[in-house]
């Protein structure tokens, strides 16, 4: 099956973990991604400091038109941000024609033009929903022996459509971490902010939010912590130890990505699967089943 | 331009020149916006008592207050509203308008959104080693030196764990550019010349 990938700015840099993982997950199941030429920034969720509504859905419109470029397959955007910013344009290119006709004209000014038409998916949802919970667990050849994992969906996974999970309880990264065998702990933090783009400039103010995301899971009895977005797994991890020290705790917890949970149970090493480049090594907790 | 002139037609204001003003239009007042923002206890006001000074009138409350620009997009309200205001986009637009007054919500993210758009537009893509360090250089280069060996456990960390391209400084080297980048500008000034508030 192929898709386009937009990898998006951060699994270039912070997130290369999600995208060597998400590689590794897609080789195990035989998805064919294809990388989208010369891709442009979503904008994220810091776009509109600098710029306006109208230019941040135009770095989405010249996204969706470059790989109309190269085909019709629907495009997996791995970061939640970029999903988000992305999936919105896409809704509103279909259901505002008037909107449409200025992104054609905006999009003229490079030469391009989208006809609309691309369906934008998140990773949950095509591991949910096109390969689904049986091939995932027949592909386990590693199982993770009852881990005990958090499900952390963040904001902007399955928020704001809801188009593939439940936008205030979500379940797919729980019945996918299941199907690898980690046991899901009681988490009610899975669907709290973490802080998100400004997380690191307001760092006062959102490190209790993270406080809270970490307690809520060494409560529940996690050992890791499971993601799907990259901008929550540096925010939870790389400023670990500075939330440790604004709020007196002492939490030392592996913030991995769903995908790469999945590369290890397929049977991929610690490597392949990219877990040497978490900073909270998760490595003692894996070990006995790696 | 708009000026303290005008306070008493601030509503029109916010309709005309933010991106999403109008949508408050569409506001009854429920609250729940307020209480579902994750900084809501940083918040002065927060996004339906913000509506509510817009629709008095009052740009300097509004205008001034660092609410507008802690949100930490989240979604959360685009989903609960019950009459499907884009609170978040009137958020992001009320940011964006105050810089654009020469407001400054809040200093940090103001700063660091800005190399972050800058990056965007002169390369097409995030930097993400450029922009912290054109951000820690914000205050001049000894707070910036100071800034950076503060934060070197983090950037040693995530150049070993190959989370980080390296530089020695900004611009060294320089951050790469997408191929269409003549193109994408091209895009990006048009855009803003269609955006409300920016018409010549
Ligand atoms: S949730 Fe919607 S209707 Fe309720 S106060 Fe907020 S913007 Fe107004
Ligand atoms: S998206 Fe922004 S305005 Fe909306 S609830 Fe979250 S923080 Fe508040």
């Amino acid at each position: 099956m192929d898709y386009f990938l937009y990898p998006g700015c951060s699994l270039e840099a912070g997130g290369s973990h999600y995208l060597a993982s998400v590689e590794a997950v897609a080789d195990a199941l035989g998805l064919n991604l294809i990388e989208i030429e010369d891709w442009n920034c979503c904008g994220a969720s810091l776009h509109y400091i600098g710029g306006t509504e109208l230019q941040t859905k135009a770095l989405n419109a010249r996204n969706l038109a470059m790989a109309q470029k190269q085909g019709g397959h629907d495009i997996i955007a791995p970061c939640s941000s970029c999903y988000i910013q992305m999936i919105q344009m896409a809704h509103e290119f279909e259901e505002e024609p008037e909107l449409a006709a200025e992104m054609n004209e905006i999009l003229a000014e490079a030469d391009l033009s989208y006809s609309g038409g691309l369906k934008v998916r998140h990773v949950l949802d095509v591991l949910f929903n096109d390969v689904g919970l049986d091939e995932i667990k027949e592909k386990v050849v590693n199982p993770l022996n009852g881990l005990k994992v958090a499900s952390y969906y963040g904001c902007q996974t399955t928020r704001p459509y809801g188009e593939y999970d439940s936008v205030e309880s979500p379940h797919t990264m729980d019945d996918i971490l299941e199907a690898l065998g980690a046991e899901v702990v009681p988490f009610d933090k899975g669907t709290k902010c973490c802080g998100s783009g400004i997380f690191f400039t307001e760092m006062e103010n959102c490190a209790p939010l993270v406080g809270a995301i970490l307690g809520a899971a060494t409560d529940g009895g996690a050992e890791v912590i499971s993601t799907a977005c990259p901008m929550c797994q540096m925010n939870l991890e790389i400023y670990q130890s500075r939330v440790n020290k604004m709020l007196h705790t002492e939490y030392d917890m592996p913030i991995v990505f769903v995908t790469q949970l999945m590369a290890l149970a397929f049977g991929k090493d610690f490597k392949q699967s990219a877990l040497d480049r978490n900073i909270v090594s998760p490595k003692s907790v894996l070990q006995p089943s790696a | 331009m708009a000026t303290k002139a005008y306070d008493k037609s601030f509503r029109e204001e916010v309709y005309d020149k933010v991106d999403a003003g109008e949508e408050i239009k569409l506001c009854m007042q429920c609250g729940v916006c307020g209480i579902t923002c994750p900084l809501r206890d940083e918040m002065t006001y927060g996004p339906r008592q913000i509506w509510s000074l817009i629709r008095a009138g009052k740009r300097d409350e509004v205008m001034n207050c660092s609410d507008i620009m802690l949100c930490t997009s989240c979604y959360t309200c685009k989903v609960r509203c019950p009459r499907g205001v884009k609170v978040i986009d009137v958020m992001h637009g009320l940011a964006h308008y105050a810089l654009q007054e020469g407001i400054v919500p809040r200093e940090n993210t103001s700063k660091f959104g800005k190399f972050f758009w800058n990056s965007i537009y002169k390369t097409g893509r995030i930097d993400e080693t450029e922009v912290p360090m054109r951000y820690s250089m914000r205050r001049g280069p000894i707070h910036g030196i100071f800034e950076t060996l503060e934060m070197m456990d983090i950037g040693r960390a995530l150049l070993s764990h190959k989370r980080m391209h390296f530089k020695l400084g900004p611009g060294i080297p320089p951050s790469k550019k997408i191929k269409g980048i003549k193109g994408l500008k091209k895009m990006l000034d048009k855009a803003e010349a269609m955006s409300p508030g920016k018409e010549a």
